[in-house]
């Protein structure tokens, strides 16, 4: 049923909304920007190509990108087995992967000083090994891990719950073994469900803040990702280097999710357009 | 279509992993790393003392030496690194926030033993106040005014708050403050809670406390004359007050035996300590806002730091042992008055 | 057939193990365990301690701003969340694409980041926060004010994402059957829409509220660190742990972690009541 013509009450309701998505939403964003540009262009240049920002952007960028490795394929793995296995303890384990989403980072990042730290359960084990992971990569990498993890799974499993089994089974007494039906029937139509969770991840392992900030202590020059940066910035009074490193993070998570959204909207279209994902 | 996403799938195991490799360990044997850990005020001065060190080290040796620094709360950094944290230096706001480490047993040596008994900088307590200081602002007596919002930071993680609590209550024990009667300990204890009760945002750190005077927070800030200093320099507009009665504050610096060991950076590191009592670093840091312990520098900066008519030191308290236990303990003076100051309300 | 559906069965039993294994594995690993440190080190010394600990002053304001101030944020965001959704769907005016698209940007925009820009937006030497504060006597950094708002910003999506496939796909017949018996646009909204998305509305508030309680990165910047006034449980815990005041921060850190554990529950417990209606 399309509306006809909006009455003043659907106007009111939509300038509303409007108004508080303005102040909410925008205004902020705007204030970043104009702050930013405030000492004009070659500042927020030189901010961003200082050593210490690029620095810190090649660390966050290594992180996200070891942290989406990993979840895109335990992520998936995960997925598959809540949707395609029945066993005990299953709707325990599906709701234990939205747990990282509530909880708090600070705490995230000392659950893994408890364990990790000098006085910490697994200190004595690692320490003969010479890994450190309090203040250290390892331990910015595992925490990163931990708060990510719902992404991937909560993407895949309406995906495989949406998968046509009907051309597995087919595949199958064909005669293609699992790998093949895998890899030629099955992937393909989860790969925009990947791509999908892929960016959501790597979006929010760009961002992470407290959690790295407890176990990794920000250490200059080796802990520092870009989060680490902008907060540093800032208590440097290096104003327009943290605006700038801000923008620049700000910007690129929201390009990536949206490059990311588009081509979700653009798949769902092809299902509803009766079009099926190519199968070969 | 599977064909180009595991091949960029590969290629991005590829960076990752040639990334990993290098910036962990010093690629060569002419480089070595050293960890710097800090509490907040000093940042920029070892910022420059450190490019100096770099090139004088270099210079001398050949050897290629990198920093990595840390800035924290000096009590948050003492307790990081007892966590686990692996600075080679630690350059600390107070003495027992080395021995937090000491006791850690990560510092097996007398960091107390040299000439000026381990510190290498100093400063004084005292006020940041508006530009043309509005409230007319002299002394210890005008905090406790009714109408005044003061910023001081947290005794738990800072150590210049530590510092800021022991100069108010000195003052006042040593009869420095109008209309508190001098060697009264309930009378400077009752002072001391009049202050707090207009303390408006405890912050982590002594930076974190002056940049929040600086976003327009505040009347007042107690903090490190130093801060004000280097707040002055780069371009804020607020004013320094000197009280007629304050604390010396002595900043120490060590280094962390069980650290430099294990990274095998001691003569680097030795070298550093030795550097930082240097005339040229001295005067670095006395560019910076700190006075120093090297007299010759002192000397020559003795215009831009006049002296204090009753400076005291932490041993009109009987040094840092007894102060963590009857100011900051769980019974301590201050404990008790901030949680009746803010527990009131 | 049969033989081989048999064979497929067997098959699958143990390729079933193969992925079961490392998944279970993981999730083990990766959440239970520093899950389990945590409540082990909650109750360290005891459930007394625990719950002394929670109610040390400065602890239990903590908390209480906490959780008010995100009930608070819940509140606003379920109503303006259900308005939005109902604006996107059911009308159409000119930049309605643009504004479905701003909807996501909470989500993508690093929280840290939203701190600093409301910092920018409102703090009192910017001439927004300078004008609130000198005419209205408004303070929004540096007090809850400003908490609700970043909470705002942070967990907008939310509750409109969850309403909007559901009001989407919602079936208008029984709206037009109403409209014919004379029913008012009101009555037709609250008596017919309303319920329909009630589970979307709960589902979107509860997850809203369990993200803004743990909400560390905005608030740290907006609010500042101000015991007994502005300082969130997330911000105590970090003192906590930079004073190495180990009960605290576990004793806090604990408490966070049922809250959300239980908001799991009571989601999980609602979704499936509304699946078996």
């Amino acid at each position: 049923m399309r509306p006809q013509r909006n009455g003043l009450g659907a106007w009111i309701m939509i300038g509303a909304v409007v108004v508080y998505m303005g102040f909410l939403i925008v205004a902020p964003i705007t204030a970043l920007i104009i702050g930013a540009f405030g000492d004009g262009l070659t500042a927020v240049w030189q901010g961003i190509t200082s050593q210490a920002f690029l620095r810190s952007l090649w660390l966050s960028l290594r992180i996200a990108l070891l942290v989406v490795l990993v979840q895109s394929v335990f992520g998936t793995m995960i997925a598959w087995v809540l949707v395609r296995q029945d066993f005990w303890g299953k709707s325990f384990l599906n709701g234990l992967i939205d747990m990282p989403f509530a909880v708090s980072p600070v705490v995230v990042g000392y659950m893994l000083l408890l364990l990790f730290g000098r006085n910490g359960f697994l200190f004595p084990v690692l320490a003969r090994l010479g890994i450190s992971v309090a203040f250290s990569v390892p331990g910015m990498f595992l925490a990163t891990l931990f708060v990510s993890l719902p992404f991937m799974a909560r993407e895949m499993i309406p995906a495989i719950e949406n998968l046509d089994r009907e051309q597995e089974y087919a595949a199958e007494t064909l005669g293609a073994n699992q790998w093949t039906v895998f890899f030629r029937v099955i992937f393909p139509q989860l790969q925009s469900a990947l791509l999908y969770g892929l960016t959501l991840t790597f979006a929010r392992a760009l961002g992470e803040f407290g959690a790295v900030l407890v176990i990794g202590g920000g250490v200059q020059g080796r802990t520092e990702t870009t989060t680490l940066f902008i907060f540093r910035s800032l208590e440097e009074r290096q104003f327009i280097d943290a605006y700038s490193a801000a923008i620049l993070l700000g910007v690129f998570s929201v390009v990536i999710v949206f490059i990311a959204d588009e081509m979700k909207r653009r798949h769902s279209k092809h299902l509803e357009a009766g079009e099926q994902a190519p199968v070969v | 279509m599977k064909k180009q996403f595991g091949l960029v799938l590969i290629l991005v195991a590829g960076l990752i992993l040639c990334g990993c490799g290098s910036g962990n360990t010093p690629s060569d044997e002419n480089t070595v790393k050293l960890i710097l850990g800090a509490y907040t005020t000093p940042r920029e001065a070892y910022g420059q003392i450190i490019l100096l060190f770099q090139d004088t080290w270099y210079e001398q040796t050949g050897q290629r030496v990198e920093f990595e620094e840390s800035y924290l709360g000096s009590g948050a950094q003492s307790r990081a690194v007892v966590e686990g944290f692996e600075a080679d230096i630690v350059a600390l706001s107070l003495e027992a926030d080395v021995n937090r480490i000491k006791d850690a047993g990560l510092i097996t040596h007398d960091w107390k033993a040299g000439e000026t008994k381990g510190i290498v900088t100093t400063s004084v307590v005292s006020f940041a106040v508006r530009e043309g200081n509005p409230l007319n602002i002299q002394d210890w007596d005008d905090l406790a005014g009714a109408d005044i919002d003061i910023l001081t930071p947290n005794p738990n993680t800072s150590g210049g708050a530590m510092w800021n609590i022991l100069a108010l209550y000195g003052a006042a024990l040593r009869g420095h403050v109008e209309g508190v009667p001098g060697d009264d300990p309930q009378a400077a204890e009752a002072f001391l809670m009049e202050v707090l009760s207009n303390v408006s945002v405890m912050d982590k750190a002594a930076r974190d406390s002056i940049l929040n005077f600086e976003k327009g927070i505040g009347d007042l800030a107690i903090t490190y004359e130093n801060e004000i200093l280097v707040g002055r320099g780069s371009g804020q507009t607020y004013e320094l007050v000197l009280p007629t009665s304050t604390i010396l504050i002595e900043n120490p610096i060590a280094l962390v035996d069980a650290n430099v060991d294990q990274h095998g950076t001691r003569e680097a590191s030795e070298a550093f300590l030795e550097f930082v009592y240097t005339i040229e670093a001295q005067r670095i840091f006395s560019q910076h806002g700190l006075r120093v312990v090297n007299q010759q520098v002192a000397e020559e900066t003795s215009a831009d730091y006049p002296p204090i008519d009753d400076l005291f030191t932490v041993e009109t308290f009987g040094g840092w042992e007894p102060i963590m236990q009857d100011f900051f303990g769980e019974e301590g003076v201050y404990t008790r008055a901030i949680l009746q100051v803010q527990g009131g309300e | 057939m049969k033989a081989a559906a048999l064979l497929r069965g067997r098959k699958r039993q143990r390729s079933g193990w193969l992925l079961r294994l490392p998944s279970v594995l993981y999730l083990v690993v990766m959440i239970l365990i520093p899950l389990a440190v945590i409540i082990q080190d909650g109750f360290r010394e005891g459930i007394s301690e625990l719950v002394h600990q929670i109610s040390l002053p400065i602890a239990r304001h903590a908390i209480l701003l906490t959780l008010w101030t995100s009930g608070l944020m819940t509140l606003i965001n379920a109503v303006m969340g259900l308005l939005t959704a109902y604006v996107l769907v059911r009308y159409d005016f000119p930049g309605k694409r643009l504004l479905n698209a701003i909807i996501d940007l909470p989500l993508a925009i690093p929280t840290l980041v939203t701190g600093v820009m409301l910092v920018m937006l409102y703090g009192p030497q910017e001439a927004l926060g300078h004008c609130l504060y000198d005419k209205f006597d408004i303070e929004i950094i540096f007090a809850p004010t400003g908490i609700v708002i970043a909470l705002l910003f942070i967990s907008f999506p939310f509750v409109v994402r969850n309403i909007q496939p559901v009001l989407q796909n919602l079936d208008q017949t029984p709206e037009r059957a109403a409209a014919t018996l004379g029913a008012s646009s009101w009555q037709i909204f609250w008596k017919v829409v309303f319920p329909a998305l009630i589970l979307p509305i709960l589902n979107g508030s509860l997850l809203s509220f369990s993200r803004a309680v743990g909400e560390f990165g905005a608030v740290v910047i907006v609010a500042g660190n101000i015991p007994l006034k502005t300082q969130t449980a997330a911000v105590y815990t970090l003192g906590a742990v930079e004073s190495q005041n180990r009960l605290g921060a576990s004793a806090i850190s604990f408490l966070l972690v049922a809250i959300a554990f239980t908001i799991l529950l009571i989601t999980n417990a609602i979704q499936k009541k509304w699946e078996t209606r």
